[in-house]
C-alpha cells in the first residue's frame, strides 16, 4: 500500500517537475507570440506580461505586424528561396554520410579509422574560419551567389556530425544480420538497401530534423555565399531586413518568426515519433 | 510630383544619351545597413536611376555588414557598391587598394562646391577621394517639449551653466530633468560616447579634438577627463536622470526619449541625434514635430568655442570599376537623388546644394542648417578610431564610468587598449 503511495508520489512529483520545466521553456515564446499581436507604442511602454490580465480585451491587439510582415517580405518569394536551399541542403549531407558510415563502420579498407577520425576532427572547426577560403573557391568556379554553391557548403558543414552520428548508429547494427545476408547471396550494395537503409529510419529522421532547422534558420551563411538579393534571399535575409539599422521596428521581427517558424514545426511534428527513437541513436551502442 | 517626373527626364537624357545600349540588361550590387523604412526610402531613391539607365540595382540591406564586407572583401567578391561602417574603415580599405578612386570619374571641383570641405577630407585617402557621403545625422541637439517647458515656465537654456540651472530646477520641483538610455544591444553605451564628443568639442580647440581622435594625446590627459566629469555630473546624479543610474544603463536608446511625452512627463530632456525623430514618431504618432517635440543645440561650455556641431554620415565607396557602379555613384552625388532620400526619413543630406524645401518638416530643416552653417564641424569621434577602442573599450568605458568606477581606472584601461590599437 506505502509502496504504491510512494510510486504515485514520485511520479506525481517528477511529472509537476517537468511541467514546470516545460513551462518556464515556453515563457520567452509565449510573450514573443503576444508581442506579435501589440502596436508598436504598447510594446514600447509596457511588457508583454501586463496584457495577461486582461487577455480578453481584444482592442488591445492588432494584426498590423502580420499584415506589414506578409507585405513586405515578399513572403512567397522568400519561401521559395528557402526550401530551394533547404531541400537540397538536407538531403545531399544525408544520403553522403549515410554511404560513409555504412563505409566506415562494416568494410574493410586502407586507413579507414585515420579517415574517420579526420572527419570527426571536422566537428570542431568553427564554420566562419571557412568562409573566406570557400568563397575564393566559389568565386573561381562561378559558385558564388548560386544555389548549388550554397547547397555544397551545407552539405560540408552539415557532412561530420551526420556521419558520426550515422556511423554510431550504423556499426551498433548486429553482424549476424549482415553475416545472414552475405550467406544468402546479398552483395555489399544490396545489404545497404534492403537491411541498412530501413533500420536506420529513425536515425535518419532525426537528423532530417536537425539539418533542416539548421539550414531554415541560417542567416550568415546564405547572407555570404548568396547574398540578399530578393531572387535568392531566404526568407532569414529578408525578416533581418524588416528592422532598421538601429534596430528600430524590432516588434515585426516577432510576427516575421511565428510566419517563417511554420515549416520548420511542420517538419518537427511530422517527424516526431522518429525522433526520441533516434536521438538516443548515437548514445548507446546495442 | 513634377519635379520628379522632370528630374527623371532630365537624368534620362543625360545618362541614358552618355551610354545608350550599353547599360541593358546590366546590374550593379549595392551593400548597406538599412532596412525596413531606410530600405524603402533607398530603394525609392534608386528608381529614377534605374527607369533612366536601364540598370538594375540589386541591393542587401544587413547590420552585420562590417562582417559580411570584410569577408567579401577578403574572398575577392566584393559588392560593386557598399557602404562603409566609418571612415575609419575606409581608411583602412583605400590602405589596402581594394577601394577604386572616385575622383578619377566624379567631378572634384563641381563636389567642392556642393559638399563641406570636412566631407571631402573625410572620403579622401593622402588626398585621393575614395568615398562620398549620402546623409548626414547631427548629434549636438537636445530633445525637449515646448509645450510642457511653457507649461512649466522654462525657458531654453543657451549655455552650460543655463543648462545646470534649469537641471537643478526641474530638480528641486522634485522632478526628473533628464533621460538618458545607453543600451544598444552589444552597442551598448555608444549614446554616452557622444556626450563625451559634444562636451570635448566645447571645452577645447578642434586641433585637440583630432589630436584626441589620433592619440596624439593620452585618454588620461586633463581635458580628456574633465570632459567625461562634466557628463558625469549629468548622468551620475540621481537626482538628474530618471530613475538614475540603473535607469540609465538599462534603457533602450531608442525608447528613452518616450519618457518626455508621457502625461505627466517623466522627464523633460533628452539629448539624442536626428535619427531619433523616426523613433519618437513611430512610438508617439500622435506628435507633431516643431509643436509637441522640438530641440535646441547642445549648449556651449566655455563661451571661445562657441556651439560647434557633432555628426555622423553614411558614406558610400566603390570596390568594381564598372560603368554601371560609376554611372550610380554619379547620380547618388546629386542634390536631386539626395532630395529624394532625405525626403523619406529623418535624416539629413551632406550635399549644399539639397534643397531645404525638400526636407520633410520644419524641425529636420532647422537641423539641416545648423549642419551647414556650423563655424566648426566635426564627425563623430568613436567612428574615427580604430575599432578596438572606437567600438570597443569606448564604449564599454562609458558603462563602467556609469555603473561607478573610478573615472581614472576607466581612463586608464581605455588608455592600454587605444595604446594597442594605434600601434599598427
Amino acid at each position: 500500500m506505502t509502496e504504491r503511495m510512494n510510486k504515485v508520489l514520485s511520479r506525481g512529483l517528477l511529472h509537476t517537475f517537468i511541467i514546470f520545466i516545460a513551462i518556464l521553456w515556453l515563457v520567452p515564446t509565449i510573450g514573443i507570440l503576444i508581442t506579435s499581436f501589440r502596436p508598436a507604442q504598447d510594446v514600447a511602454s509596457s511588457g508583454w506580461w501586463t496584457v495577461v490580465g486582461n487577455i480578453f480585451n481584444q482592442t488591445q491587439f492588432t494584426l498590423r505586424n502580420y499584415r506589414i510582415v506578409l507585405s513586405r517580405l515578399g513572403i512567397g518569394r522568400a519561401f521559395l528561396n528557402s526550401f530551394t536551399i533547404t531541400i537540397p541542403s538536407t538531403i545531399i549531407p544525408l544520403a553522403i554520410a549515410l554511404f560513409a558510415a555504412y563505409a566506415l563502420a562494416w568494410m574493410r579498407f586502407f586507413a579507414r579509422t585515420y579517415i574517420f577520425m579526420i572527419m570527426i576532427a571536422l566537428l570542431v572547426v568553427p564554420l566562419q574560419m571557412t568562409f573566406i577560403p570557400i568563397l575564393r573557391i566559389f568565386n573561381r568556379s562561378n559558385l558564388a551567389g548560386t544555389f548549388p554553391g550554397i547547397w555544397l557548403a551545407h552539405s560540408g558543414y552539415g557532412l561530420p556530425l551526420a556521419v558520426y552520428m550515422l556511423y554510431n548508429f550504423v556499426s551498433g547494427l548486429p553482424k549476424e544480420i549482415f553475416d545472414s545476408a552475405s550467406i544468402d547471396g546479398a552483395s555489399t550494395f544490396h545489404i545497404f538497401l534492403r537491411i541498412v537503409l530501413p533500420l536506420s529510419v529513425p536515425i535518419i529522421a532525426s537528423l532530417i530534423i536537425f539539418q533542416f532547422l539548421w539550414v531554415w534558420n541560417d542567416l550568415l551563411v546564405a547572407l555570404i555565399y548568396l547574398g540578399g538579393t530578393p531572387d535568392v534571399a531566404p526568407i532569414t535575409v529578408q525578416i533581418s531586413s524588416l528592422v532598421g539599422s538601429y534596430g528600430q521596428d524590432w516588434e515585426l521581427l516577432t510576427a516575421a518568426v511565428f510566419i517563417s517558424i511554420v515549416p520548420s514545426l511542420l517538419i518537427f511534428f511530422g517527424l516526431q515519433r522518429y525522433f526520441v527513437r533516434g536521438i538516443l541513436a548515437g548514445s548507446i551502442k546495442g | 510630383m513634377l519635379k520628379k517626373v522632370v528630374f527623371v527626364l532630365i537624368l534620362g537624357f543625360l545618362l541614358g544619351g552618355i551610354c545608350a545600349t550599353s547599360f541593358a540588361q546590366k546590374t550593379v550590387t549595392v551593400l548597406g545597413v538599412w532596412g525596413g523604412e531606410e530600405r524603402d526610402a533607398f530603394l525609392k531613391t534608386l528608381e529614377p536611376f534605374e527607369a533612366a539607365t536601364g540598370i538594375k540595382v540589386e541591393f542587401t540591406g544587413t547590420r552585420d555588414l562590417p562582417a559580411v564586407l570584410t569577408t567579401r572583401v577578403a574572398a575577392g567578391n566584393p559588392p560593386d557598391i557598399s557602404v562603409l561602417p566609418n571612415p575609419g574603415q575606409m581608411q583602412e580599405l583605400a590602405k589596402i587598394g581594394v577601394l577604386v578612386e572616385v575622383g578619377k570619374f566624379l567631378d572634384v571641383g563641381k563636389l567642392g562646391k556642393e559638399y563641406a570641405e570636412t566631407w571631402i577630407n573625410l572620403g579622401s585617402f593622402k588626398g585621393k577621394l575614395y568615398a562620398i557621403f549620402l546623409s548626414a545625422d547631427l548629434k549636438s541637439l537636445v530633445w525637449y517639449s515646448p509645450e510642457t517647458f511653457a507649461d512649466a515656465g522654462y525657458a531654453v537654456p543657451t549655455s552650460w551653466d543655463e543648462l545646470i540651472a534649469l537641471s537643478d530646477k526641474i530638480a528641486n520641483q522634485g522632478k526628473s530633468p533628464w533621460s538618458i538610455g545607453l543600451e544598444s544591444g552589444a552597442a551598448s553605451g555608444w549614446p554616452g560616447t557622444d556626450w563625451i564628443e559634444d562636451i570635448m568639442l566645447r571645452i577645447t580647440s578642434p586641433e585637440v579634438y583630432d589630436k584626441w581622435v589620433n592619440h596624439e594625446i593620452p585618454w588620461t590627459d586633463a581635458v580628456i577627463k574633465r570632459a567625461w566629469q562634466l557628463f558625469g555630473d549629468i548622468v551620475r546624479n540621481e537626482k538628474y536622470v530618471y530613475g538614475g543610474v540603473a535607469t540609465a544603463l538599462t534603457a533602450n536608446f531608442g525608447e528613452a526619449p518616450n519618457l518626455l511625452f508621457t502625461t505627466p512627463p517623466r522627464a523633460y530632456m533628452h539629448k539624442q541625434a536626428t535619427f531619433i525623430k523616426s523613433f519618437i514618431l513611430r512610438y508617439n504618432p500622435e506628435l507633431v514635430p516643431g509643436k509637441d517635440f522640438s530641440f535646441f543645440p547642445f549648449p556651449s561650455i566655455d563661451a571661445k568655442y562657441g556651439t560647434p556641431a557633432l555628426g555622423a554620415a553614411d558614406m558610400f565607396a566603390m570596390f568594381n570599376d564598372t560603368p554601371e557602379a560609376r554611372a550610380l555613384m554619379r547620380y547618388l552625388v546629386t542634390a536631386g537623388a539626395q532630395e529624394i532620400w532625405v525626403a523619406q526619413l529623418g535624416k539629413l543630406s551632406a550635399n549644399r546644394r539639397v534643397n531645404p524645401n525638400a526636407y520633410p518638416d520644419d524641425l529636420t530643416r532647422k537641423a539641416a542648417d545648423i549642419l551647414s552653417t556650423a563655424p566648426t564641424f566635426r564627425f563623430d569621434a568613436s567612428d574615427l578610431m580604430p575599432a578596438a577602442v572606437g567600438s570597443g573599450s569606448f564604449w564599454t568605458g562609458i558603462l563602467d564610468y556609469v555603473g561607478g568606477e573610478d573615472l581614472d581606472s576607466v581612463l586608464r584601461r581605455i588608455e592600454a587598449t587605444a595604446v594597442e590599437a594605434y600601434k599598427g
